[in-house]
């Protein structure tokens, strides 16, 4: 697994082939329509359905937060998605307009024990939940353009550990 | 369309009640979730049974609110198991620890 801020994410990919792209307005519940319309994409490649099934947790999540930090829930703050597929991985970026600065990609652990006794808030599964979904993250700041973008990698099939 | 609001209905059983969720399990599901358990707590009973079998999706906030009533439940002294997760959610719940605190029922076991 790994988590990393970079400068950009330069995917050479002359391999690599886009498969949707669209906008939607930063409005609560409009995650699950990126992860929807996410899964209606990658439909074709046959995946197995467990790793769709993360790949949706992960999209949604990383929707999730562009909705409520990148544009505050507002609808006039849209977010984008752009998904493309090599031939070992897929490749889902969601960029948001970082009204709130950048995401913290050390954020406290959650800890169900600590929560369960009121020593933690509820709420804070987001990046932990992508972390167990995706086989890379990658968080990466425009600051021109005044974006953010979370760029998930999953590999097509499971890979092997001979 | 598919109406996809998340509603909850308290039904009592020889066992303890069950309670039978469907739609989006996210943070609008918030106010609903609160008050099913606060029904829950007025009925007194030992054991509850979270039916996750019409749930279609569920995010992290969703997670949240499921913690934050297993936290009152436990608060209550009363036992909570989950029952129709899919195997995506299970592994979530596994994932969360969730599956340390409520017992997990494969399929829709009664």
């Amino acid at each position: 697994m790994t988590l990393r801020r970079s400068a950009g994410v330069a995917d050479s990919s002359a391999d690599s082939t886009a498969l949707t792209s669209f906008s939607l307005p930063g409005l609560a519940g409009n995650d699950r329509e990126a992860m929807d319309r996410v899964a209606a994409a990658v439909a074709d490649l046959e995946l197995p359905p467990d790793r769709v099934d993360r790949l949706k947790t992960a999209v949604s999540e990383a929707a999730m937060n562009a909705i409520e930090y990148g544009s505050h829930g507002r609808a006039d703050v849209p977010f984008d998605v752009d998904v493309v597929v090599t031939p070992t991985d897929v490749i889902v970026r969601v960029t948001d307009r970082a009204l709130s600065g950048p995401v913290p990609t050390d954020p406290e652990t959650p800890d169900l024990e600590r929560k369960l006794a009121g020593d933690q808030k509820p709420r804070g599964w987001g990046l932990f939940l992508i972390e167990h979904m995706v086989d890379a993250i990658d968080v990466s700041a425009d600051e021109a353009a005044g974006t953010q973008t979370v760029t998930l990698r999953i590999a097509r099939e499971e890979k092997r550990h001979d | 369309m598919t109406d996809r609001s998340f509603g909850a209905e308290v039904v009592g059983r020889p066992d303890g009640v069950r309670l039978q969720m469907r739609g989006d399990l996210d943070s609008r599901a918030d106010e609903t979730l609160r008050d099913a358990y606060r029904e829950v707590a007025t009925s007194g009973s030992p054991g509850l049974t979270l039916d996750f079998g019409e749930v279609g999706y569920i995010n992290s906030t969703g997670i949240a609110l499921v913690v934050r009533l297993l936290a009152d439940a436990r608060r209550d002294g009363r036992g909570v198991r989950a029952v129709g997760l899919t195997r995506h959610y299970q592994e979530i719940f596994r994932i969360t620890r969730l599956s340390d605190f409520m017992d997990i029922v494969e399929g829709d076991a009664a």
